[in-house]
């Protein structure tokens, strides 16, 4: 597993040069925007599951043939697999945002993912859909973005200090844009 | 790689949580301390020849016999190797300063050395001098902050500990 110090430390080490000048300047960004990372990995945790059934749910009302009979969330210990599924792409692209790196989401997570979906039967479009809403949400809650009208009851806005987030908000999207891509 | 943030995301994803309120504490511990790091890192990246030539005249000077023939360094290419070798020392230092931990030195420097050196019956004392002789040289506020200093002398210190 690598963050974003190790990932230009192995890179650097391929050429056998040290790390210097530029690579540094992308560090140092890292290390300004350090809290800012971390507000965004605290609004995902704290706002988990709320992201993950909200993400399912919309899944499920999008296609609700889900949950007849016969359905991939039929019966509930489908559901509930599902809804597990949803709370661990989630923690691992929490963890790729903390790291600054999309190693640890690719080797513990993505890696065979699709190979055991198909082996399950389990609908990979489906599976998509479902986190490309969690991508909707997370981003929203990260850049704070979300409006009352778009959350309804659920409206929920994290109380931190006012900024530029478009650069983190676009890297989280990567991550689950990464994600849709591994398991279609 | 073993850094503060893949020590905190393995220890968080083996028992199968988010990260909580103490791993993201521990990432912006980490991070505060990270610009003088980064600053030591950027020094010795843009001085590693001239410190490795300095430290390898150092051990040269203080262990002339090793030129001498039948010793470690009786031709030049193997006087070369020696500079090259404390050039890769001073790049995985380097690395440690980027990364904020041993990862590098442990797993490219540290690991076997022991062996490679006593089956070659290459002496180490003389990586030991020469490293020495780099902490000793380096001041602050010539060559870097003193907080910069700080951290570069301690992987120096790690390395001449390893070696010794």
């Amino acid at each position: 597993m690598l963050d974003a110090f190790s990932r230009s430390v192995v890179s650097a080490d391929a050429k056998t040069a040290p790390v210097g000048g530029s690579d540094l300047a992308g560090l140092r960004s890292y290390v300004r925007d350090g809290n800012k990372r971390l507000d965004a990995v605290n609004a995902i945790t704290s706002n988990a599951s709320c992201i993950v059934s909200d993400a399912v749910t919309g899944m499920i009302c999008e296609n609700t043939g889900l949950i007849q009979a016969g359905g991939n969330c039929y019966p509930n210990r489908r559901m509930a697999a599902c809804l597990r599924d949803g709370e661990i792409v989630l923690r691992y692209i929490s963890y790729a945002l903390l790291a600054g790196d999309a190693s640890v989401l690719d080797d513990r997570c993505l890696n065979g993912l699709k190979e055991t979906y198909i082996a399950l039967g389990v609908p990979t479009q489906s599976a998509g859909r479902a986190v490309a809403i969690m991508k909707a949400s997370a981003t929203a809650l990260i850049g704070e973005t979300n409006s009352p009208a778009s959350g309804g009851k659920r409206f929920r806005k994290m109380e931190t200090t006012q900024g530029d987030c478009a650069a983190l908000v676009a890297e989280a999207g990567a991550y689950f844009d990464r994600v849709v891509g591994a398991i279609s | 790689m073993k850094s503060v943030v893949t020590t905190v995301v393995t220890a968080a994803d083996a028992a199968g949580r988010f990260p909580s309120q103490n791993d993201l504490e521990a990432v912006q511990g980490n991070i505060q301390r990270a610009a003088a790091r980064l600053e030591a890192a950027e020094k010795l990246a843009a001085g590693l020849d001239a410190v490795t030539r300095e430290a390898g005249d150092a051990c040269f000077n203080k262990y002339s016999y090793l030129k001498q023939p039948g010793e470690a360094g009786d031709s030049q290419v193997k006087v070369d190797k020696c500079y090259r070798d404390l050039g890769h020392y001073l790049r995985l230092i380097n690395y440690c300063l980027v990364v904020g931990g041993t990862g590098p030195l442990d797993e490219w420097g540290i690991a076997g050395a022991r062996e490679v050196y006593r089956s070659l019956s290459l002496p180490t004392g003389p990586y030991v001098e020469a490293l020495t002789y780099t902490r000793d040289r380096a001041c602050a506020p010539r060559d870097m902050s003193p907080q910069a200093l700080n951290e570069f002398k301690s992987y120096l210190d790690y390395l001449i500990n390893a070696l010794s």
